[in-house]
């Protein structure tokens, strides 16, 4: 039994030994190690059963897909070598490549493909994904190579969203013996194999040997040039950029006012992915008075997208006239130009004042006696807080005065199903144009927008059109409708802004943003 | 003494219930949940409605809030925490090992406040209004005053990116250091303020006159005589601080990426995962509980005067 002294000792000795450890010095990533910032821990690796950006990002080391996206936007093969639509567009066949091996060494073949679709079609599974490709009815096997996707409607979403980590084929055999615990031990073809998880802290790869790159785009057709890949869990900006600084990271991707700081530093490099899906915008409410069209028109000319884009993002990606992301396929930024909402203060303001909108006491706006004074809602983001502040600025200058709220995504959202809020700012990010019609087609993603036959027609078209000019000019049309009816007051595309140690080669992003793991070596492999 | 922990242990009851009923009212009254949450920014419901529906019923989130109590509880009962929505993982699997890192840091770091605090605390009071006093209790002030997560990053500085004494990225045995010693250290300001008033209020005592005047050196009359009563006003402060450990570690895990239950719980309250959620209540909980018993406890064996059966 310790007495009073010797338990005050024991405890002043633990705590002096403690601080007198020294632990090994900070090192450089091992040799033909790579190691990676992951923001968040990944729920899961169980490709089809999140969607998470996180969870994309780190399937994209374990699985190749059914077909990538080129440069121009255009599917093209991957692991299937060709593909073919029915006649009514409701169906598409594929045909694998022969030969293609899992990591445990078993075959990817049409089975593995149906197994993979059936899962995240299953309803005991209760798939997230399955809210993403809603319009896949089944997957079957035609023979050993080739397998049938069919969907209830035309979905012209299908080839990007396929070419997307997420649809990554899992082994079946794998995922039968691992059960539960697949998420936690996931197998696909992919360049690198699962290798430990300690949850919460990092994920480690390691090479696959046998891989074969298929893309044409690729640098390195073989297995990857690294041996071994570490995904570090760290939240916390200040951990990342000091991991970067002792050199225990090779990349991380950084907020835009961090990536500053290291932009002159001759021991790191910049890498912007000038073709990210994401949109920023605002939206109305469509309770009087932004059922007004002249008022949305005025408040849509009030704002500074090029301040905005400073204050937010410190210049690191384009302002955008469009309701469509720049990165998106179908983006036409002449619709922008021709019928968006450059930024004019004058006009608005003279747009106000034509809608009876006049100026009144303090500076302040009114019509029929209400004083212009509405309510913005947001989720809570450092960027969002800034773009805030200046939206508020902006909207005083013309005369209209805006109390703003913010709050978690699982609250902010919902809220917008409730009265109470005039105008939202909001950000979506999706690699399709069907993103336009998930958003707006009325009654709208929050249930706010009025009837519209020519707009219903228009998005749902976008929704079902496969033939590629068919379907260019209909996102067109659509741009052109969502900006002269003043649905959507597009404002920018952030870039996605990564540091890299200067001797890391060939970290590049494709169309869907996603990079060639096999491709990236240090300089001096 | 066997008996007044029976009695503490069943008060303890109510109040874990209490603690579930208000967690469930919340749960109820916040307008959305793990499911929806789980498309933030991607999916609209109205893509995802058969999807959603799905999920409702396999979690039983459809179900009204009491019903949803009454089989939690008795789930609990069974020792079946349910799975997480998001993890799509028992919790009980995920909570365990997390619990057991949770402990670790927020009892190394207490180790390392009262090792520090307490120490510093006495040395104050001996050497009252000197410069030595003065400094430590300037140095307590910062402690108190510093938020943790700027603590956090600051010994990331100084250690990892100044010295390179340690990594940054945290691997085996030394991913604890910096982590509990922001803790620790924060937890030792208030700890060596404590020690410092108790014990000048007790060196003003008689007895600790009487000692002196028989010509008990100054060490030994702080030891024996003036640390006991000291320690009673600590250990008092030990079982309030618990608390704010847990809270700071809940800080400190996310800075450090230390892997127990604060860094799941943030996540876990962001996803709205009920499951999660409830299990980290009930286990912090808990461990505030026994934390306070243990004081308890541990006062009555300080303080021989102490007879909880009396």
């Amino acid at each position: 039994m310790p007495t009073r002294r010797s338990l005050l000792a024991l405890s002043t000795l633990a705590t002096s030994g403690l601080t007198a450890t020294h632990a090994r010095p900070a090192q450089a990533a091992s040799a033909k190690e790579l190691r990676y910032r992951l923001i968040e821990d990944p729920e899961s690796l169980y490709s089809g059963q999140s969607v998470s950006l996180t969870v994309n990002t780190c399937l994209n080391f374990l699985h190749d897909r059914l077909v990538y996206i080129d440069a121009e936007g255009k599917p093209q093969p991957w692991l299937a070598e060709s593909w073919s639509f029915s006649e009514d567009s409701r169906q598409i066949t594929f045909k694998l490549r022969p030969g293609t091996k899992f990591h445990d060494g078993t075959d990817l073949d049409a089975a593995a493909v149906k197994f993979h679709f059936d899962t995240i079609l299953d309803p005991k599974a209760a798939s997230p994904v399955r809210g993403q490709i809603a319009a896949l009815d089944s997957c079957d096997v035609l023979d050993l190579l080739t397998v049938r996707l069919s969907f209830s409607r035309p979905f012209a979403a299908a080839m990007i969203l396929l070419a997307s980590p997420t649809y990554g084929v899992n082994s079946p055999t794998a995922v039968q013996k691992a059960g539960r615990q697949y998420g936690r031990r996931p197998v696909g073809t992919g360049p690198f194999m699962f290798k430990s998880w300690s949850a919460g802290s990092e994920i480690v790869l390691v090479r696959n040997p046998r891989y074969r790159q298929l893309r044409p785009d690729a640098v390195n057709k073989g297995a990857p040039f690294a041996d071994q890949i570490t995904l570090s869990v760290l939240p916390e900006e200040g951990v990342a950029f000091s991991a970067l600084q002792t050199g225990e990271l090779s990349a991380a991707e950084l907020q835009t006012d961090t990536v500053d700081r290291l932009r002159q530093d001759p021991r790191f490099a910049v890498v912007i992915d000038d073709k990210a899906k994401n949109l920023v915008f605002m939206e109305f409410s469509f309770r009087p008075p932004f059922d007004d069209r002249a008022l949305r028109d005025a408040v849509s000319h009030a704002i500074d997208r090029e301040a905005i884009l400073r204050a937010s993002y410190s210049g690191y990606g384009r302002i955008n006239l469009n309701p469509l992301s720049s990165g998106i396929p179908g983006y036409d930024a002449a619709i922008g130009t021709q019928y968006g909402t450059p930024y004019d203060p004058e006009k608005a303001k003279a747009l106000l004042a034509a809608a009876g909108w006049q100026p009144a006491a303090g500076g302040l706006r009114a019509k029929d006696g209400k004083p212009a004074k509405f309510a913005i809602r947001s989720y809570a983001n450092p960027a969002t807080d800034r773009a805030l502040a200046v939206i508020q600025s902006n909207l005083a200058a013309v005369g209209i005065e805006v109390s703003v709220s913010t709050a978690d995504w699982g609250t902010f959202y919902p809220s917008l199903l409730r009265e109470g809020w005039d105008m939202t700012l909001n950000r979506w990010t999706y690699s399709d144009p069907l993103v336009m019609t998930n958003l707006f087609r009325p009654p709208g993603h929050r249930r706010n927008l009025p009837a519209d036959e020519e707009l219903t027609r228009l998005l749902t078209a976008v929704d079902s059109t496969l033939d590629p000019a068919e379907r260019q000019k209909v996102v067109s049309e659509s741009q052109k409708a969502l900006l002269e009816r003043r649905l959507i007051l597009p404002i920018l595309t952030s870039d996605q802004v990564t540091i890299t140690q200067a001797g890391l080669q060939n970290y590049k992003f494709d169309y869907l943003n996603q990079i060639l793991h096999g491709d990236v070596r240090m300089s001096d492999w | 003494m066997s008996r007044y922990i029976l009695r503490r242990l069943l008060m303890a009851l109510p109040v874990v219930v209490g603690i579930l009923l208000l967690t469930f009212l919340i749960q109820a009254v916040i307008p959305t949940d793990a499911v929806s949450a789980m498309y933030e920014g991607q999916v609209t419901e109205d893509e995802a409605a058969e999807a959603i529906a799905a999920m409702r019923e396999r979690y039983g989130l459809d179900q009204p809030w009491y019903v949803q109590f009454v089989r939690y509880g008795a789930n609990v009962l069974q020792g079946d925490f349910g799975e997480s929505i998001r993890l799509r993982r028992p919790v009980s699997e995920e909570i365990g090992y997390r619990f057991v890192n949770t402990l670790t840091l927020t009892g190394v770091a207490l180790l390392i406040g009262i090792g520090i605090g307490v120490p510093m605390g006495i040395i104050s009071a001996a050497k009252k209004d000197t410069w030595l006093d003065v400094g430590a209790m300037t140095v307590g002030l910062l402690g108190i005053s510093m938020p943790a997560f700027f603590f956090g990053l600051l010994l990331i500085l100084v250690f990892a990116v100044w010295l390179m004494w340690i990594p940054v990225v945290p691997r085996g045995g030394a991913a604890l250091l910096l982590p509990a010693l922001t803790l620790g250290l924060i937890e030792a300001a208030p700890l060596s303020r404590i020690a410092r008033s108790a014990m000048i209020e007790i060196l003003r005592r008689d007895h600790i006159r009487a000692a002196r005047s028989r010509g008990m050196g100054e060490f030994s009359v702080i030891m024996r005589h003036a640390l006991p009563g000291t320690l009673l006003a600590v250990m008092t402060v030990i079982g309030l601080q618990f608390g704010n450990l847990l809270g700071g570690a809940f800080i400190i895990e996310v800075i450090f990426g230390w892997r127990g239950i604060g860094e799941l719980g943030v996540k876990a309250i962001q996803w709205r995962d009920f499951a999660l959620t409830q299990a980290i209540i009930l286990i912090s909980a808990g461990a505030h509980i026994s934390a306070n018993l243990l004081v308890d406890i541990l006062y009555a064996w300080i303080d021989p005067r102490v007879d909880y059966d009396q």
